[in-house]
């Protein structure tokens, strides 16, 4: 099997666009990613492009407003996770040897496709009960609190951190640090959730070009950073009283990408996962097994997740602080492991990276433990 | 007798029985396995086999945890309360809640038929909740 390098990076900033088409933001990240790969149009092989709400042929409007055409492209719809998706069909296609350079795009167009709080499918039984994205993630935050002893204001920290990280980061949605005081004001969206805790609807795109090795060879660049694993899981039927703030789906996506990678949760330096709420954070961390059940949250407190802390994650900003474009987030966070891996992070670089981790998880569908989950691991 | 096509073709909101003047959820349960669902299903979700016996959950249950949402889709009146109930027969359910305070989480809860959160032409529709034990 051929080992697999990220090649090529591209990102519109995150934040409102009003007057950008999702093809025009589609389309500029691709233009950033080809000049950044140094490779041309007609070198790409086939293309997949994550998305969830843009409607039919997303990836082709996207590709043609680019100057690409012809090729197999392939639109993928996976949730949250359908940008980290896209990475996983496009790395399956470049091992097997199908392709040698390829092209993983992401993009979504909210503000036009979405206002207010985000739900499951409107014909989910749960969605129709009332159920939103807030709503679990609340519920699940209680269960956390009760269980683990903590109060709202520790579970706010994340979105304190994420919002300073957000604030270096020229592409983020905010840019705007923000206090405690200030997260603690902030209005209630679901009990204990306050606004700044949840991530802010955003407009984006991101995209990536891949490599066999065999290619890179051939083409000698020297910014390639090896994309050692992309796991791809989805949720378990959920069968009697499980315990809601433990992930099962997280832990099983990582667990696939750390064999894959040949490295343990002890080795990552970094992580990029998928906080769209504060305590989404530290129940994916804590499912990855970089931190025992219960504890994430009093280590944020204690600076150990910040980009001078012993495991900083959502260095970017996160989806707190950088924004949340559904289908661009995953794939905008391969485009961080890689400028953190090749050091180009500027004020936001953290020192002696060498393996980052990007977890994406997204979705909520009644019956089973979540819908997708991806975990990538880069390693420079 | 519950109509499991019916079921099957499109969960609905609505999947109840009074009796006796008591609200209870139609489930399934696994003729094979014992894993119960709310909705009823007619293909096991957890083994995949086709032995589903209709059953009745109880009409009480605790509250395993709760929110206020406060922001929703435009088909809810907000603020309302959400709790996910267990149930003895071993299966968790996502409920409306009967009342403006939250319950506390192990707090034990009965079915009752009350309106809202959904509303439909601004009149809140009545469907099953979960409210505090007398």
């Amino acid at each position: 099997m051929e080992d697999v390098y990220v090649l090529g990076i591209g990102m519109t900033p995150f934040g409102k666009h009003p007057d950008k088409s999702p093809a025009d933001l589609g389309a500029q990240a691709v233009n950033l990613a080809l000049s950044d790969a140094g490779v041309g149009r007609g070198d790409i092989g086939a293309a997949w492009v994550g998305h969830v709400f843009q409607g039919m042929a997303m990836g082709q409007r996207a590709l043609y407003a680019a100057g690409i055409s012809g090729i197999p492209i392939d639109n993928v719809e996976n949730a949250c996770s359908s940008g980290s998706t896209a990475i996983w069909d496009a790395a399956l296609a470049l091992r097997a040897g199908a392709y040698d350079i390829v092209l993983a795009l992401g993009v979504e167009h909210m503000t036009t496709a979405f206002r207010g709080a985000l739900a499951p499918d409107p014909s989910d039984i749960e969605a129709q009960l009332g159920l939103t994205m807030p709503g679990i993630y609340a519920m699940r935050a209680q269960r956390y609190m009760l269980q683990y002893g903590v109060e709202p204001q520790d579970i706010a920290r994340i979105a304190v951190k994420n919002k300073r990280n957000a604030a270096m980061n020229p592409l983020s949605h905010f840019k705007k640090a923000v206090t405690l005081e200030e997260v603690m004001q902030g209005r209630l969206i679901a009990d204990p959730l306050r606004m700044h805790e949840c991530a802010p609807i955003s407009d984006g795109a991101a995209a990536v070009v891949m490599v066999t090795k065999s290619k890179l060879k051939q083409l000698g660049g020297s910014r390639a950073i090896k994309l050692a694993a992309s796991s791809l899981r989805s949720g378990r039927t959920e069968v009697g009283l499980v315990d809601m703030t433990v992930e099962d789906l997280t832990w099983r996506t990582a667990e696939a990408a750390y064999e894959q990678a040949g490295v343990g949760p002890g080795e990552i330096d970094f992580a990029e996962v998928h906080d769209c709420f504060s305590i989404a954070e530290a129940l994916r961390v804590e499912g990855m097994g970089l931190v025992p059940h219960g504890e994430y949250v009093a280590r944020v407190g204690k600076g150990e997740m910040d980009l001078n802390g012993i495991l900083p994650v959502n260095g970017s900003g996160g989806l707190l602080g950088k924004g949340h474009p559904l289908g661009a987030t995953g794939v905008a966070q391969v485009v961080e492991l890689v400028k953190q891996l090749r050091g180009d992070a500027g004020e936001r670089q953290i020192e002696n990276a060498k393996i980052g981790v990007a977890h994406c998880r997204g979705g909520k569908a009644q019956g089973v433990e979540g819908t997708a989950c991806t975990v990538n691991i880069l390693v420079a | 007798m519950v109509n499991l096509d019916e079921a099957e073709v499109s969960p609905r909101a609505d999947n109840f029985v009074i009796e006796n003047g008591k609200v209870r959820l139609r489930a399934s349960k696994c003729g094979s396995c014992g894993a119960v669902f709310y909705p009823p299903r007619s293909i096991c979700p957890g083994d995949g086999t086709s032995s589903m016996e209709d059953a009745l959950l109880s009409s009480a249950g605790t509250v395993y945890t709760f929110t206020v949402a406060r922001q929703s889709t435009p088909e809810f009146r907000t603020p309302y309360v959400l709790v996910y109930v267990d149930f003895p027969e071993n299966v968790r359910v996502l409920l409306p809640f009967d009342g403006s305070e939250p319950p506390s989480i192990g707090g034990k809860v009965e079915i009752v038929m009350a309106n809202g959160p959904r509303q439909e032409n601004d009149e809140l529709i009545s469907m099953p909740h979960a409210k505090l034990g007398l």
